[in-house]
């Protein structure tokens, strides 16, 4: 065993400690939102106009907004939508990014041309700009804001996977399948496929974590989850106007994001750790 | 059964370019990596293809895997043509042919353990039903000296040596005819190297095998070659039984490396003026022979002509005008 | 100068658990060619980073590198600096990673020679195409312009070496500079080295894992193993002579034509786990004449003149 190959097992060893510190954030953060109707105290759509702006105390751990409702229940919804859009757009771009990327770096020249363009003009486009005109087509709600986000990171996830795939493809491990008589489909997808995730799966955390405050963006704006439905977006949109007479409205709906988004750091930070050093010890 | 069998595989004209290049206001460059090679290699045997960087050693390997289309010329297997559009055939080819791989630390899927990298050649042809494929790769990682609690281990976890015996239990899987193998030795450690040479020798001799070894290090050459062929920018510069074109080398260019070789044995020092000037790129290799402007013997038709193979016994060959010449006058 | 130009005293490195280097004593002379041989992981990259005080903070090391008579590893990182690419340079393998591409090959010779002198940029320019003339390097004007991709691998390496001797420096140490070259130019790299050892009286420590090269070039080498210095010699004794059982398996291992096939001589088994090491000596488990002290008790040094081995087999029969 070299020295090298030891000092970086270590570096691996504490990626894969930061994978599952993230790992399990976003657990509790999963188990939270779908035991929400369980843990919420109240009911995040109650209005109480006896508690309007009231600050937070025992039965209200983290206040009421401005129309009285409990701030800690509104919260747990909050994060069904936030994670279910922010895995849910992650995922839809991976379903269609990554056979696109496959496809594209595998067979190369016409085929690669033909489907990296259109991707390519997507990528051209601002991201919000893009994520605003589909809403203004199909008007705004939660679903479109996953769809808007997942068109947004398909051409990302897309080249992503393709550039690992150009790198993987002239492996001598590529080769020597072929040559062994593997079919061209069999070595793209059991050889091609699973070497070239590492990267796209990297990525995808961390675009989950950006997706989250993309879709608190859009909901803040009022294109993304629509009233009465609880959105951390909404929340802190609501919050900002009353920020002044109860901060509690705006800090506990932003630190709920921020916590979301740590934990998707963390593990696509561990996860780059696990497979960088991989790559230097073959 | 005639006394001359047909050689198991050989190559007759073949050449394979590549463009470089090139656009469309641009004419692309053409790098000739295998220039109108003719070789023959005899079932049994173990044929050295030796050459530098740029010799085309690496391309003329994978032609006869098939892995590369010829651009000229052809590959021919047990008299066949390889490049036979039958599927059928093709598929039995490929099953008869099988390669081992220079770098120990790329040639096998990182992600797959073991058990799978040598199960998969038996896996694409359908061989057998998968408990007699499970019991064909206990069989090959024991015939390669690899224990069979390796059989889960993925390549990260293992030797050098060990992953390269790995990449020999593949090979061996489909029980082939003849092994092209690139190098495998050449990354291993000097102990390592002699168990995995040793390891090939055995299996050569056990099973029969035809083994086409391509290598620079004119120290493995030595031991395990029947005949060699060196290559030089594409073209085969002199071919014969090994034991002649070690000792006698016909062509300057084998002389110069021959030459070049260290040696561990200090007495040997060499004071002798070492070869002159660069490796040319493949991309404008000099005209006439190519060897021209680093050769020592070179006359003006060198530069203008390239040299025909000249038969200086019936199984040594060599290109090259002046030694040609030499060999004449001394009548034959 | 009196005295061995760089000493080894008792050395060893380890990176957290593993020990990359045990206990390694050694010296070199002035304007001697002197080889680190072994295999892969047996500490000599190691030691030749010690030597240059390049190793990671995470190593920890023990002993004593004395370098033209002080310790190196007492001196402050500031003065290792100094040191580096003006006392001592040091030739990589690979000289394309070595050679930044951005820039023309001549300018960072230059580069290096500025970095140690107060001259101008014309002298320093001057010198740079000058030593590039010297290494071998056809045209030397016109080249120094050139970019890293548009010269050869021989080539670039004999860039790398006018960098490392632009500033004559009392020690050079190469690691590996030939294996990534083909060998007809390997054969020239490895002339440039002894002409340039002998026109500037350059000492060099030549790590090398090809036992020929260390043959060729040599006039002492030492035989690491998993990190422990096994044999020290002239190389015609190492050859002619080996009193150590690992030197001598590395011997018997090498192919040659009158080895009969599929029987080259090898010990099974492979390197130990650093992380790990057996007590006393490292070879032991696969040696084939290993006795119960070995196991046990690192072992002492013995010597004949010039010659000194670490065995407890080669000891019993060694004179006196």
């Amino acid at each position: 065993m070299s020295a090298v190959s030891t000092a970086v097992r270590s570096v691996t060893v504490r990626g894969n400690r930061r994978t599952r510190a993230g790992a399990a954030i976003l657990a509790a953060l999963v188990l939270i939102a779908l035991l929400a109707p369980v843990l919420a105290p109240h009911d995040p759509n109650a209005i109480d106009p006896s508690r309007i702006l009231a600050g937070p105390d025992l039965s209200h751990p983290f206040g009421s907004d401005a129309l009285g409702r409990d701030v800690f229940s509104r919260v747990l919804f909050a994060y069904r939508v936030s994670l279910a859009v922010a895995i849910g757009s992650v995922l839809l771009a991976l379903a269609v990014g990554v056979p696109l990327g496959l496809i594209a770096g595998y067979f190369g020249g016409p085929v690669d041309s033909l489907l990296m363009r259109p991707v390519d003009l997507l990528l051209a486009l601002p991201a919000l700009l893009l994520a605003l005109s589909l809403i203004s087509v199909i008007g705004p709600g939660t679903w479109v804001a996953l769809f808007a986000i997942a068109v947004i990171y398909l051409p990302i996830m897309a080249r992503v996977v393709r550039s690992s795939v150009l790198r993987v493809v002239n492996e001598e491990y590529v080769a020597g399948a072929g040559a062994r008589g593997v079919s061209r489909m069999g070595v793209m997808v059991r050889h091609v496929l699973p070497n070239s995730l590492g990267p796209s799966l990297v990525q995808a955390s961390v675009l989950m974590g950006f997706a989250i405050q993309i879709e608190a963006a859009l909901s803040f704006l009022g294109l993304g989850a629509q009233p009465p439905t609880p959105s951390l977006g909404l929340m802190l949109a609501d919050g900002y106007q009353v920020l002044q007479q109860a901060p509690w409205a705006d800090i506990f709906p932003g630190l709920a994001i921020a916590i979301a988004v740590l934990a998707f750091m963390l593990i696509g930070d561990g996860m780059r750790a696990h497979f960088d050093p991989h790559g230097v010890s073959r | 059964m005639s006394a001359a069998a047909a050689p198991l595989i050989q190559a007759r004209s073949l050449s394979r370019h590549f463009r470089i290049g090139g656009g469309l206001l641009r004419r692309s460059a053409v790098l000739r990596a295998v220039d109108d090679v003719d070789l023959d290699v005899e079932r049994g045997q173990v044929l050295a293809l030796v050459g530098e960087s740029g010799s085309g050693k690496t391309t003329l390997g994978r032609c006869l895997l098939g892995m590369l289309q010829p651009s000229a010329g052809s590959v021919l297997f047990d008299g066949r043509d390889i490049a036979e559009t039958d599927r059928d055939r093709r598929a039995a080819f490929r099953r008869r042919v099988q390669p081992i791989f220079q770098n120990p630390y790329s040639s096998l899927d990182p992600r797959w353990p073991v058990e799978r990298t040598v199960r998969e050649p038996l896996d694409a042809f359908r061989v057998g039903d998968p408990p007699a494929r499970k019991r064909r790769v206990a069989e090959l990682l024991d015939s390669v000296g690899l224990s069979q609690r390796h059989a889960q281990s993925r390549p990260h976890e293992l030797s050098g040596g060990q992953r390269q015996r790995v990449a020999i239990a593949a090979a061996l899987a489909l029980n082939p005819d003849l092994i092209i193998a690139d190098e495998p030795v050449s990354a291993l450690d000097v102990l390592v190297q002699a168990q995995i040479l040793n390891l090939i020798c055995e299996l050569q001799r056990d099973l029969g095998l035809t083994l086409v070894f391509i290598t620079h290090d004119m120290a493995v050459v030595e031991h395990i070659a029947d005949r060699v062929a060196v290559m030089y920018l594409g073209r085969i510069v002199e071919s014969g039984p090994a034991d002649e074109v070690l000792t006698r080398p016909k062509h300057p260019y084998t002389r110069t490396v021959l030459a070049a070789i260290p040696q561990p044995d200090p007495g040997r020092r060499r004071d002798v003026a070492v070869v002159r000037g660069e490796i040319p790129s493949p991309l404008a290799p000099p005209p006439g022979c190519h060897f021209h402007p680093r050769c020592p013997l070179a006359v003006d038709r060198c530069r203008t002509e390239a040299p025909a193979m000249t038969a200086f016994t019936p199984d040594h060959l060599a290109s090259c005008h002046v030694t040609a010449q030499e060999h004449r006058q001394k009548g034959a | 100068m009196s005295g061995p130009l760089l000493t080894l005293d008792g050395v060893s490195v380890d990176f957290g658990p593993v020990s990359a280097v045990n206990d390694v004593s050694l010296e070199v002379s002035e304007g001697e060619i002197f080889g680190l041989v072994g295999e892969s992981g047996c500490g000599k990259t190691t030691l030749a980073m010690a030597v240059m005080g390049l190793l990671p903070a995470t190593a920890a090391v023990r002993g004593a590198i004395r370098f033209e008579g002080e310790d190196v590893l007492t001196r402050s990182e500031a003065d290792r600096r100094k040191l580096r690419g003006d006392r001592i340079s040091m030739v990589f393998q690979d000289p394309r990673a070595a050679l930044d591409p951005a820039y023309p090959v001549g300018e960072q010779v230059a580069e290096t020679i500025r970095a140690h002198r107060p001259v101008t940029r014309r002298a320093a320019r001057e010198q740079a195409i000058r030593l590039l003339g010297e290494v071998g390097i056809p045209a030397a004007t016109e080249r120094y312009r050139d970019p890293p991709h548009r010269l050869s691998g021989g080539m670039q390496q004999r860039v790398v070496i006018a960098t490392a001797l632009a500033n004559e420096p009392a020690l050079l140490i190469a690691d590996e500079p030939t294996t990534a070259l083909d060998v007809t130019i390997q054969a020239q790299i490895l002339g440039l080295i002894r002409e340039l050892r002998d026109r500037h009286r350059t000492t060099v420590v030549l790590i090398a894992h090809d036992l020929g090269v260390v043959a060729e070039l040599c006039d002492r080498a030492g035989v690491l193993y998993a990190g422990q210095l096994m044999e020290v010699a002239p190389v015609e004794r190492i050859f002619a002579a080996p009193q150590h059982p690992y030197t001598k398996a590395l011997l018997a291992a090498l192919p040659t034509r009158a080895a009969a096939r599929g029987a080259l001589p090898v010990a099974a088994g492979g390197v130990p786990d650093l992380a790990d090491p057996p007590p006393g000596c490292r070879f032991a488990p696969r040696c084939p004449v290993r006795m119960e002290a070995c196991e046990t008790v690192p072992p002492p040094v013995l010597s004949e003149p010039g010659h000194a081995t670490a065995c407890w087999y080669a000891a019993q029969g060694a004179p006196g």
